[in-house]
This record gives C-alpha cells, sequence and structure tokens, in this order.
C-alpha cells in the first residue's frame, strides 16, 4: 500500500513539474510578440502546403505567402486580374498584343544591394525561359532593355494574357547566376528572410523590409509562415492564439466561429461535371447533344446548395466567376430542374438503357461526399457510377490524361476568366482532358487574341454561351472556401484573382 | 561476442539492401508524374522532358539504385525532388524531433511498465485489477484517438501545452518539454498498457518457479527476491516486448506528428511516399532502419549481460 502511494506521489511530481515548465515556456511564444502599446507586430500565418524552395521560378500562387514576402512582380493582381503598380509604375501593351513594355520605379534594390533595373529584370526573365514550370510559355517571348528603367517583352504570337507577365517574380541577377537558389532567397520584396530562425519545411521567419516602396501597406515588422499541413492540427494552433489565419475546410466552419474566429467566405471554386467526350470516342453517349443536356437538367441545384453544402454555396448555372469578363450577368438558367424532360431525351437520342461511367477521385476534397449524392441522380437515367481513387505521384497525371472522359470535380475558377478559357474550353486546355478540337470554339479564339477592351469581353462571352449552347458541362455549385482568422487580425478586403486566400497585402 | 557482432552486423547490411532495393522497385518509374506535380499545371512537355532528364529519372532502375547505393556510402543522400533541399539538412532537422518523442517514450514505457507490471504481478488483488483494466483499455484505443483527447483537454479547454508545434531544446529548454509532453503522452498510453502486460505476465511466471521458492525458503527478503532475482528473469521477455515497442512507436508516430503538426520523421515520410520523392523516402528508410537496429542491438547487449544464456546464440 505504502509503495502505492509512492508511485503515486511520483507520478503527482513528475506532473507538476511538466505542467509548470509549460507554463513558463508558454510566455515565450512567438505570437504572443507585441510593442508596448499592445499593437501586434508579429503575424504568423498556417500555410496548409510548404513551398518547393526559394527558385522565383517555381512559387506557388496558392498559400504563395512566403513568395510574395521575398520577391516583388512587375504588376500585382487584383481580385479581378487586373494589374496593378509593384516593381513598374506604369505599362503599355501594343494593338494586337504582341509587345508589353514596363516602365520601372526608381531607387529600387535588392535585398543584396544590387540595383532593380531593367537589366535585372531581364536576366530573371531569361532564367524563368530556362526554368520552372513557364518556361515553355516564356519561350514565345524576347525581353529587351531600351533603357535602364524600361524592360520590352515581345511575343512571337498575339498573346491575349500578355499583361500577365507582370506576375513574374523579380530576383536578383547574381542570386540567380550563383546557382544555389534554395540557402535563402534575394529579391526585393516587402520582407528579407531570417535564416537563422527558419527550418525548411516547418516554419519561416521574415523580417520587414523598412525601404520597400510601399512599406505601409505591410503593418507587420515581422511575419512568420508555419506549415500546418493537417488542417485539424491548423484550426487547433489558430484556436490557441499560436497562428493568427489558415485556411479550414467547410466541415470546420461552424466550429470556427463557435471559437469566436473570424471566417471569410471565398468562391474560388465552381463544382462541375465536365463532359469532355464531345465526340462520342470512349462515351459515345456523351457524343449526343441531348444527354449532355439531359444531365444538365438532371440536378435540383438549389437544394443540392441549401442540403449538400448546407447553404454555403450557391447554384450555379454557368462555369465562370460572376464579374469576371466572361460572366453573362442575366443569364437565366438555360437548363431548368426537369428530370422528365431529362429522360425523354435519353430516350430520343436512344440512350434509355444509359450507360456507366467512372469519376476518378482524390481523398481530401469532399469529394467522398458528393458522388454518392450526384450518382443518385445519374441513376434515374440508369447511368451507373463507378469510383476510382486516385493517389501517389502519378494521380494528377493519370487524372487529366484522358482515361475518364466525365469527370466530377471541384475546379478553380479566376477573377480573369481568360484562364478558365485556356485551361477547360480551348482543345489544348490541360482539363479538357480528350483534347478534341472544336471549330467553333478556334474561330472565336483567333478573334480573341488580337482584340482588346469590350470586344475582348464580348468574345469571352460568346465563348461562355456557346460552351452552355453545347452543354460540354454541368455547372452545379459554387461552393464557399473559408479561410479562419484571429480578431487580433484585419482582412478588410480580400484580392486574390484565384479566389483561394488572402494576399501577404490584404492583411492589416 | 565479436564474432556475434559481426553476424549482427552482417544482416543488418543484409536487410538495408533488400529493404532499400524493395522500396526503390516500388517507387520507380514515377519519373514524369513527379516532375509535372513538382512544375505545376502550366508546365507543358517539353518543360517536363527537360525536367525528367535533368534529374536522370528517365535511367534503368539499376543506374538509379547503383546510383543512390554509391551516395549512400559517401553520406550523400541526394536532394529531394521536391524542394532541391538536400536530404542530409532534411533528416537533420527532423530526425532530432522523432527521436525525441520515440526516445522519451521508450524511457517512461521503459520505467512506467516495469513499476506497474512488477506491482501487479507482486501485489495482486485489486491493484492487479485496476492494472489490467486500464491496459486492456490503453491497448484498445488508438494513440491518434488519445492525441485527440489530450488536445482538446490540455490545450484547448486548458491551456497548459501547445496544440501545436516543436520546440528544439537549444531554443527553449522548457518549450522543448512542453512541446512534446502531449505527443509522448498519447504513445505512451497505449505502448504502457501493452508493455505493462507483458511485464506482468513475465513475473508472475517467474515467481510461480522453484527457484522463487528455494529463495524464500532461505529467508531472502521480498523485495530482494523480486528486484534481484525475478527482474533478471523476466528481463528477457521485457526487453523483448521494448525492442519491438520501438517498431510500433516509430509508426505510431506518423500519426501522432500530423495530429501535432510536428516537423519530425513520419510526416515527412508520409508526405515523400505520396508525392514520390524518392530520395527523401530512401533517406528517411535508412534510417529508420538504422534506429530499429540499433535499438535492436541494445536489446541483445543488455539481454546478454542480464542471462549469460543469451550470450552465446
Amino acid at each position: 500500500m505504502r509503495r502505492t502511494k509512492r508511485l503515486a506521489r511520483v507520478l503527482l511530481t513528475m506532473t507538476t513539474a511538466l505542467t509548470s515548465l509549460a507554463a513558463l515556456s508558454a510566455c515565450t511564444d512567438a505570437n504572443t510578440a507585441s510593442t508596448p502599446g499592445g499593437k501586434k507586430d508579429t503575424l504568423v500565418l498556417g500555410s496548409t502546403a510548404d513551398i518547393q524552395g526559394w527558385d522565383p521560378a517555381n512559387q506557388p500562387s496558392f498559400q504563395g505567402w512566403p513568395a510574395d514576402a521575398v520577391y516583388q512582380t512587375l504588376t500585382r493582381f487584383d481580385a479581378l486580374g487586373k494589374p496593378q503598380p509593384d516593381a513598374a509604375t506604369k505599362w503599355e501593351v501594343n494593338s494586337d498584343n504582341t509587345a508589353v513594355t514596363f516602365h520601372l520605379r526608381e531607387g529600387m534594390k535588392f535585398s543584396d544591394g544590387e540595383p532593380v533595373d531593367a537589366e535585372a529584370i531581364k536576366v530573371g526573365f531569361d532564367y524563368q525561359a530556362s526554368h520552372g514550370g513557364q518556361a515553355a510559355r516564356l519561350s514565345d517571348y524576347k525581353a529587351t532593355t531600351p533603357d535602364s528603367m524600361t524592360v520590352k517583352l515581345t511575343s512571337s504570337k498575339p498573346d491575349p494574357g500578355i499583361v500577365g507577365m507582370g506576375g513574374i517574380k523579380v530576383a536578383s541577377p547574381k542570386y540567380l547566376k550563383a546557382g544555389n537558389l534554395n540557402k535563402a532567397p534575394v529579391g526585393s520584396g516587402p520582407y528579407t528572410l531570417d535564416a537563422a530562425k527558419t527550418t525548411r519545411g516547418s516554419t519561416y521567419t521574415f523580417v520587414k523590409n523598412e525601404d520597400f516602396w510601399d512599406a505601409k501597406t505591410f503593418p507587420y515588422k515581422k511575419l512568420v509562415v508555419k506549415v500546418l499541413k493537417n488542417q485539424t492540427a491548423a484550426l487547433n494552433a489558430l484556436k490557441t492564439g499560436q497562428i493568427d489565419g489558415t485556411l479550414i475546410q467547410q466541415s470546420m466552419y461552424k466550429e470556427a466561429i463557435a471559437s469566436d474566429l473570424r471566417v471569410l467566405g471565398m468562391r474560388g471554386n465552381t463544382t462541375r461535371l465536365l463532359l469532355m467526350d464531345h465526340k462520342g470516342e470512349k462515351i459515345p453517349a456523351l457524343g449526343e447533344l441531348k444527354v449532355r443536356r439531359a444531365l444538365n437538367m438532371l440536378f435540383d441545384k438549389k437544394s443540392l446548395a441549401k442540403d449538400f453544402y448546407q447553404g454555403r454555396a450557391v447554384p450555379a448555372n454557368q462555369i465562370f466567376r460572376p464579374g469576371s469578363d466572361a460572366y453573362i450577368d442575366d443569364l437565366k438558367d438555360p437548363y431548368p430542374y426537369d428530370p422528365a424532360e431529362a429522360k425523354r431525351l435519353m430516350k430520343e437520342a436512344g440512350y434509355e438503357k444509359g450507360f456507366t461511367v467512372t469519376f476518378p477521385l482524390f481523398g481530401g476534397l469532399g469529394m467522398e461526399e458528393l458522388i454518392p449524392v450526384v450518382a443518385q441522380e445519374l441513376s434515374q437515367l440508369n447511368i451507373k457510377v463507378k469510383q476510382k481513387t486516385l493517389s501517389g505521384p502519378t494521380a494528377v497525371e493519370e487524372l487529366l490524361s484522358g482515361k475518364y472522359p466525365m469527370i466530377l470535380w471541384p475546379l478553380g475558377n479566376y477573377g480573369d476568366s481568360k484562364q478558365d478559357i485556356k485551361d477547360y474550353v480551348l482543345d489544348d486546355g490541360i482539363w479538357n482532358v480528350m483534347h478534341q478540337p472544336d471549330p467553333t470554339v478556334t474561330k472565336l479564339w483567333d478573334r480573341f487574341l488580337t482584340s482588346t477592351g469590350q470586344e475582348a469581353k464580348e468574345i469571352q462571352q460568346e465563348l461562355n454561351r456557346y460552351t452552355i449552347e453545347q452543354a460540354w458541362n454541368v455547372p452545379l455549385a459554387y461552393p464557399e472556401g473559408f479561410y479562419a482568422y484571429s480578431p487580433k487580425i484585419r482582412i478588410p478586403e480580400m484580392t486574390d484573382s484565384n479566389a483561394l486566400n488572402p494576399r501577404l497585402w490584404d492583411y492589416k | 561476442m565479436y564474432r556475434v557482432l559481426l553476424r549482427k552486423f552482417l544482416r543488418a547490411v543484409t536487410i538495408l539492401l533488400v529493404v532499400s532495393f524493395t522500396t526503390y522497385l516500388l517507387m520507380y518509374g514515377k519519373g514524369p508524374g513527379i516532375v509535372r506535380a513538382v512544375l505545376g499545371r502550366e508546365a507543358q512537355e517539353a518543360d517536363i522532358r527537360r525536367e525528367v532528364a535533368r534529374l536522370g529519372l528517365d535511367r534503368p532502375l539499376l543506374v538509379q539504385y547503383g546510383d543512390w547505393l554509391q551516395g549512400l556510402l559517401t553520406g550523400d543522400l541526394g536532394e529531394s525532388l521536391f524542394t532541391g533541399q538536400s536530404v542530409t539538412s532534411l533528416l537533420a532537422t527532423r530526425v532530432p524531433v522523432t527521436l525525441a518523442l520515440v526516445f522519451l517514450t521508450l524511457v517512461m514505457m521503459a520505467v512506467l511498465s516495469v513499476l506497474l507490471g512488477v506491482t501487479a504481478a507482486v501485489r495482486g488483488g485489486w491493484i492487479d485489477r485496476v492494472v489490467q483494466f486500464l491496459s486492456v483499455l490503453g491497448a484498445a484505443v488508438p494513440p491518434f484517438v488519445i492525441a485527440i483527447g489530450l488536445v482538446f483537454t490540455f490545450a484547448i479547454a486548458v491551456r497548459v501545452f501547445p496544440a501545436t508545434g516543436y520546440v528544439s531544446p537549444d531554443q527553449s529548454f522548457g518549450g522543448w518539454i512542453a512541446s512534446v509532453t502531449l505527443p509522448t503522452l498519447a504513445l505512451l498510453i497505449g505502448a504502457v498498457a501493452g508493455a505493462a502486460a507483458q511485464f506482468r505476465g513475465a513475473v508472475i511466471d517467474t515467481l510461480s518457479q522453484d527457484f522463487v521458492r528455494t529463495l524464500r525458503a532461505r529467508g531472502i527478503s521480498e523485495r530482494e527476491v523480486v528486484f534481484r532475482h525475478v527482474l533478471r528473469n523476466a528481463g528477457g521477455p521485457g526487453l523483448m516486448t521494448l525492442n519491438l515497442g520501438v517498431m510500433t512507436l516509430l509508426g505510431g508516430a506518423v500519426f501522432i506528428e500530423q495530429i501535432f503538426a510536428l516537423p519530425g520523421l513520419g510526416s515527412a515520410g508520409l508526405e515523400a511516399s505520396l508525392q514520390g520523392d524518392v530520395p527523401v523516402v530512401m533517406g528517411i528508410l535508412v534510417v529508420a532502419i538504422a534506429i530499429v537496429l540499433v535499438v535492436n542491438l541494445f536489446a541483445d547487449l543488455a539481454n546478454a549481460a542480464l542471462t549469460p544464456k543469451a550470450r552465446t546464440r
């Protein structure tokens, strides 16, 4: 008995010692750092993805805070993809979209002291034309420097997205030539990396660059990006004040609100069924317009938004983002919910008996829950659904290989709808997985290449209208993605043109 | 003794070769897929082909494996395909995290399971029943469930420990203790449950042997019988339990590191294998095998010190 008491005492002592140590260490938590006035001077962001290193040619646009911190771009882009000044104060595009000229801001310097001038921009551009995932696209361009503060990019063919070249990250030519890009980045952005307080794959610490031309837009003296891939862990870190903001899954919304956090809703996705086999090469039924239209009439989108998405989505009748150039404002749903009419169309097309389709899916996108709902509706038309979970390094490749001519996916919609057209409509679009050419689309795109202003907008809407008439997609809903953040910080406006996360300059 | 050690060393090298080659075989041939994931969706075929060639992922399997093996001998484990970070520097930051977790758990598991196991076996009665009940309970509840419970209780409801993250001891010792307490506890509860039951069984077995009766008949005190003679005899099976426990702990660490967002080997290994980052997976594999083999060796040596019979095996 005495021994048992002793054992209990030992355990109690250990626990007490641990608790008091923990309490002591809690006082050294970096996120409690504040100035005497009580104003926070450190911003700690949770990121659900790690960066691949510091190569400016290979920085993510999704949760790209580390790159936003250390690298400037020629132009920033607003929520609708319109360029705003950064390293360039102004720019002009010529009449046929084959050349763009950027005029640089005076007096900028890289963190290694080198000047940010036209020559540095050209070196950086040439580097990216031979490295990273944009190389093939950039190799159509040539960079020239009419004077030390002017850079001209000339394309061998018309490119309506030419002004997007302003998004290229600017890095020191010395650093690019030295070759060891992953050691520490040398840029001219609003922050510099504090390598001593950085552990790759887990914590990146940055110190404010007070000489940055737009320093007032970035109120925090220190920035920390913590990699928290598991969103449950990230939300726990946010609840307990270890971080100031993180993306959360839809299912965590209520918990975040109940924990007195602020939550930002973002509609950067359109959940849709992609019907890519317009010619019926793999699934003959999809080659019939009547079948594709029948599929469009099968879903009660209002109920889907209300019940499946618990009201945190709005029904979609087109794939483009509201407010973007291609979006048609006053579009009445061309395919109202009418299962009886859908059945009739299937019968007319000779596919009364339906067909079988395999939906690919990735874990973690909420597809496991959505597929059964969609499959049940499809069964009304005798369409049988199989599922195949793709994983591992070749998953993306398999998904986009054309093996699956009908895909259910929550795909991004862009503030700049040209990008949607490139990805989803053109025959070489990455998501147009069957890559079947269409003469109407080609003709419209060719006209679009050299168009500007209102005409460009009208052509985009025409393309949108055509894909709706041809029923290339079954748009279902604009679900909300959520960004949860601490009441100690402010995010008055979110300017990410992908509408997927706040950008670094959005935090106040 | 030296012959035994040499034999063990050769066995270790064989295991390393077989396991590493099998892993390479499983991960081989995914080059273009990996590169596509690295370069992102804007990348075109030409970019992908160029990068595959640059990384040497288009070479035959044996050439790539031979290259890796050669690197291993010179201490160069290559670079992550995703981040370009050298695998050795990645391991340098991640090994201490997982080792801290596994080592702390192991030490506490040894102490607690001996204490609980011996107490239950020697005293019997209600203590024994309570220990047995807790053993079953601890073994039945998976570590990640315990982890979630601990986070909810001691990090969110009562803010005693941090909910996520790791602080290295050279930054702040108190911070380090705080950051590893909950993860260690989460691993420990299940591990102790199993090990205590094993110890209890081993001690009860030994207590019923003839030599114990003889010792007691000689008037040797019960304490000396238990702590000098019985424990020594029960040590063999106990050590085996701890030895196997290390492998279980390494496996458990994968989940625990996810829940507490600890930058350890488990989370890195999981990620790298999903991405197909071959050099990182191979580096982590080597470290994991090394940990298991070293612990194995120590267990054998300790066993030999305890029981003369084991020395000739």
